[in-house]
C-alpha cells in the first residue's frame, strides 16, 4: 500500500518535472539539466562502487569517453542515435577493461581508477593534437528544452535501475562482494560475472550523459570533458548522500546543487574546498550519509515503539 | 645509453625516490593511502618559490623551511582528521578506503586553496641557471645541485630510519603493529612522527623540483602517480625496495621519453602505473607484502 503511493507520487513528481520543460525559462531549465545530469551520475557510481565497495574515484573516464565517441560520430547519425551509441560503445569497452582492471582488489582499485582516467585523457590529448584539434564545436545541437527531456530521462532510468539493482539479487550478490568477497566466492557467488557486469552498467549512463553534456556546453575540448572535478563531485555527492540505496545520492545531489548554483560561476574554488570539508565531514563522523542518517532515525523510532 | 641521459635519469630517479619514501612510511605505520602526496611537493614548490622571489632567499636553504611548513601540516592532519580514524578500530580494508577518500577530499582542498593564494598560472625561477660541465655530460647548476642534495638527504633519511632509535620504532610498526605496542612503543606518537617526517621529506623534495620545472597549483598529480608506482614496485612498506623502484622508474622515464617524444610523458607514467598495478601489484621482487 505504501509502495504503491511511493510509486504514484514519483511519477507525478517525473510528470510534472518533464511538463516544467514546456514552459519554464532558460535559467531553470539549466539547473535542471544540471540536477538530473549529477543524479544519474552519482546514482550510476553507486551501481558499482555503494554497492560492491570497488570506490572509483575516476568516473569521469566514462562521462569523457562518452562525450568522445559522440563527438567522433557527431553529423554522421542522428543526434539521438549518437548518444545511444556512445553509451553502447563504452559499455562494450568497459566490459573488455574491466575484465583485467576488476581483478585488483581494494585500495589498489581505487588508485587504479585514479590513475586509468588520467591514462585515457592524456590518451585522447594526444590523439587529438596529432589531428591538429584542440577543440571541437557541436553546431546545432538541440534545444535546451529537449537536452532537458533526455537528460531527466537519463535520471529516471539511473534511478530506477539503481533501485531496481538494490533489492534483486544481482544486488545482493554485488553487496555481499563488498561485505567479504572472499566468502561470497566460496559459497558459489559469481563474483567476477558481478562485478563486471555492475562495472559495464556503471559506464553506460555516465557515457550517454557525457554525450548530452557536450552539446549543451556547445563544445568538446579533452581537457574539460576528463576533468576530475567531475570524479570529484560524483564521490562527494554520494557519499553526503548515503551510497547504499538510490534515495542517498538523490538526497546529496539536491543539498549540493543549491551550493554549485550560489557559488559555480563566481567562486569555483570556495566551492571545491567547501566540498572537499564536507567529504571529510561526512567520511568521519556520517559514514552513512544523509540518507543513512534517516534510516537510522527510522529504525530507531520503531524500535521505540515496540 | 648516452651519459647525457643517464645523468637525466639519475636525477628524476633520485626525486622520485625522495617522493615516494614518505608515502612508503605513511602507509607502512598507518596503512593510510595518501592520495594528496604530490599536493605537498607542490606545496614545497610554492614555499622555494616564494621564498625567493619575495624574501631572497634560495631553494637549498628554503627547502628546509618547506620541510617544517609540511612538517606541521602532517601534525594538523594527524591531529585533526587521523587520529580519530586510526583510533577506531575498524578493519583494514575499510580503513585503506576511508584513508583514500580523506587524503582525496586534502587534495582537493589543498590544490583550491594554493590556485585561490597564487593564482592557476605556471611560475618559476631562474637560479644556478649557468650550465656545467662534467666530462660528457652538460647540466644546468640547478639539475647538479638537486641530484647531489637529493641523494645525500635521500641515503641519510634511509640511514636515519634504518639505525636511529625512532627509526626503529617506525620499522617496528611497519612490520606489525600490535606487537610493537605490546613491547611499549608509543604507537600514537610514532604514526604521528611518521606522517610528520613523511610530509616534511616530500616537501623538501618539492622545494628542490622548482628549481628545475614550472610552479602550478596542479603539479602534483603525476608526482602522486609516480610515487604509488614505485612503493608498489618495490613492494609496501619496504624502504630500500621502493628508493632501488625509484631509480628504476626514473630510468624508465626518462628513456621512455628520449625515445618516443615528450607529449608522451603523461601517458608513460599512467601507463606504467595501469599495467604495474594490473600485472605485478606484489611488487617487482615478488619480496614486498602486498596490502592485504
Amino acid at each position: 500500500m505504501k509502495n504503491s503511493l511511493k510509486l504514484v507520487l514519483a511519477v507525478v513528481l517525473c510528470i510534472f518535472l518533464a511538463g516544467v520543460a514546456g514552459f519554464a525559462n532558460e535559467y531553470i531549465l539549466g539547473i535542471g539539466f544540471t540536477i538530473f545530469m549529477y543524479i544519474a551520475l552519482a546514482q550510476s557510481w553507486v551501481v558499482l562502487s555503494g554497492l560492491t565497495g570497488y570506490i572509483s574515484l575516476g568516473h569521469v573516464v566514462f562521462f569523457g569517453s562518452g562525450a568522445y565517441v559522440f563527438i567522433l560520430v557527431w553529423g554522421l547519425v542522428p543526434v539521438w542515435l549518437g548518444v545511444v551509441f556512445s553509451g553502447i560503445v563504452v559499455g562494450l569497452v568497459s566490459l573488455i577493461v574491466g575484465y583485467p582492471v576488476l581483478r585488483v582488489r581494494g585500495p589498489y582499485f581505487v588508485i587504479l581508477s585514479f590513475g586509468l582516467a588520467e591514462l585515457v585523457k592524456n590518451l585522447v590529448l594526444i590523439n587529438e593534437a596529432r589531428m591538429y584539434v584542440s577543440m571541437r564545436p557541436v553546431f546545432g545541437a538541440p534545444a535546451l528544452y529537449q537536452l532537458y527531456t533526455a537528460m531527466l530521462l537519463l535520471a529516471i532510468i539511473a534511478t530506477g535501475l539503481t533501485y531496481w539493482i538494490r533489492r534483486s539479487r544481482f544486488g545482493a550478490g554485488l553487496r555481499s562482494i563488498r561485505e567479504d568477497e572472499g566468502a561470497a566466492e566460496t559459497i558459489g557467488v559469481p563474483v567476477a560475472k558481478l562485478k563486471l557486469l555492475a562495472f559495464a552498467i556503471s559506464g553506460v549512463i555516465p557515457a550517454m550523459v557525457g554525450a548530452i553534456f557536450i552539446m549543451r556546453s556547445g563544445i568538446f575540448q579533452s581537457g574539460d570533458a576528463f576533468t576530475p572535478i567531475v570524479s570529484f563531485t560524483i564521490v562527494t555527492m554520494a557519499i553526503i548522500g548515503g551510497s547504499d540505496d538510490a534515495p542517498g545520492p538523490f538526497l546529496g545531489v539536491v543539498f549540493l546543487a543549491l551550493l554549485q548554483e550560489l557559488l559555480w560561476v563566481n567562486w569555483p574554488e570556495v566551492y571545491m574546498i567547501i566540498l572537499g570539508t564536507l567529504l571529510l565531514g561526512f567520511v568521519l563522523f556520517i559514514p552513512g550519509g544523509l540518507y543513512g542518517l534517516f534510516t537510522d532515525y527510522v529504525l530507531r523510532k520503531k524500535n521505540n515503539v515496540t | 645509453m648516452s651519459p647525457q641521459l643517464v645523468a637525466a635519469a639519475l636525477i628524476t630517479g633520485v626525486l622520485y625516490a625522495l617522493i615516494s619514501l614518505g608515502l612508503n612510511l605513511i602507509y607502512g605505520t598507518m596503512r593510510l593511502l595518501n592520495v594528496a602526496h604530490g599536493d605537498l611537493v607542490m606545496i614545497g614548490a610554492y614555499v622555494a618559490f616564494l621564498s625567493f622571489s619575495l624574501l631572497n632567499v634560495g631553494p637549498l636553504v628554503s627547502m628546509f623551511g618547506a620541510a617544517l611548513i609540511c612538517g606541521v601540516l602532517g601534525w594538523l592532519s594527524y591531529k585533526c582528521v587521523f587520529q580519530r580514524l586510526l583510533s577506531g578500530g575498524q578493519i583494514l580494508s575499510r580503513l585503506e578506503e576511508n584513508s583514500l577518500l580523506l587524503f582525496f577530499g586534502i587534495s582537493v582542498i589543498i590544490q583550491n586553496l594554493a590556485i585561490l593564494f597564487f593564482s592557476a598560472d605556471r611560475q618559476g625561477y631562474e637560479y644556478l641557471s649557468a650550465i656545467v660541465e662534467i666530462g660528457d655530460v652538460r647540466l644546468t647548476g640547478a639539475r647538479l645541485a638537486v641530484l647531489i642534495v637529493g641523494a645525500i638527504i635521500s641515503v641519510a633519511a634511509v640511514f636515519f630510519l634504518r639505525f636511529s632509535l625512532f627509526g626503529l620504532a617506525m620499522n617496528a610498526l611497519i612490520q606489525n603493529r600490535d606487537a610493537s605496542a605490546i613491547v611499549g612503543i608509543n604507537v600514537d606518537r610514532v604514526q604521528m612522527s611518521s606522517l610528520i617526517f613523511g610530509f616534511g621529506i616530500t616537501g623538501l623534495a618539492g622545494a628542490l623540483i622548482s628549481m628545475m620545472e614550472p610552479i602550478t597549483p596542479v603539479m602534483g598529480f603525476p608526482y602522486t602517480m609516480s610515487a604509488f608506482v614505485i612503493i608498489i614496485l618495490g613492494g609496501l612498506g619496504n624502504l630500500w625496495g621502493g628508493f632501488l623502484a625509484g631509480l628504476l622508474l626514473g630510468v624508465l622515464e626518462v628513456f621512455g621519453v628520449a625515445l618516443t617524444g615528450p607529449e608522451w610523458r603523461s601517458v608513460l607514467v599512467y601507463g606504467i602505473f595501469v599495467l604495474i598495478l594490473i600485472f605485478r601489484p606484489q611488487g617487482l621482487m615478488g619480496l614486498g607484502k602486498t596490502a592485504r
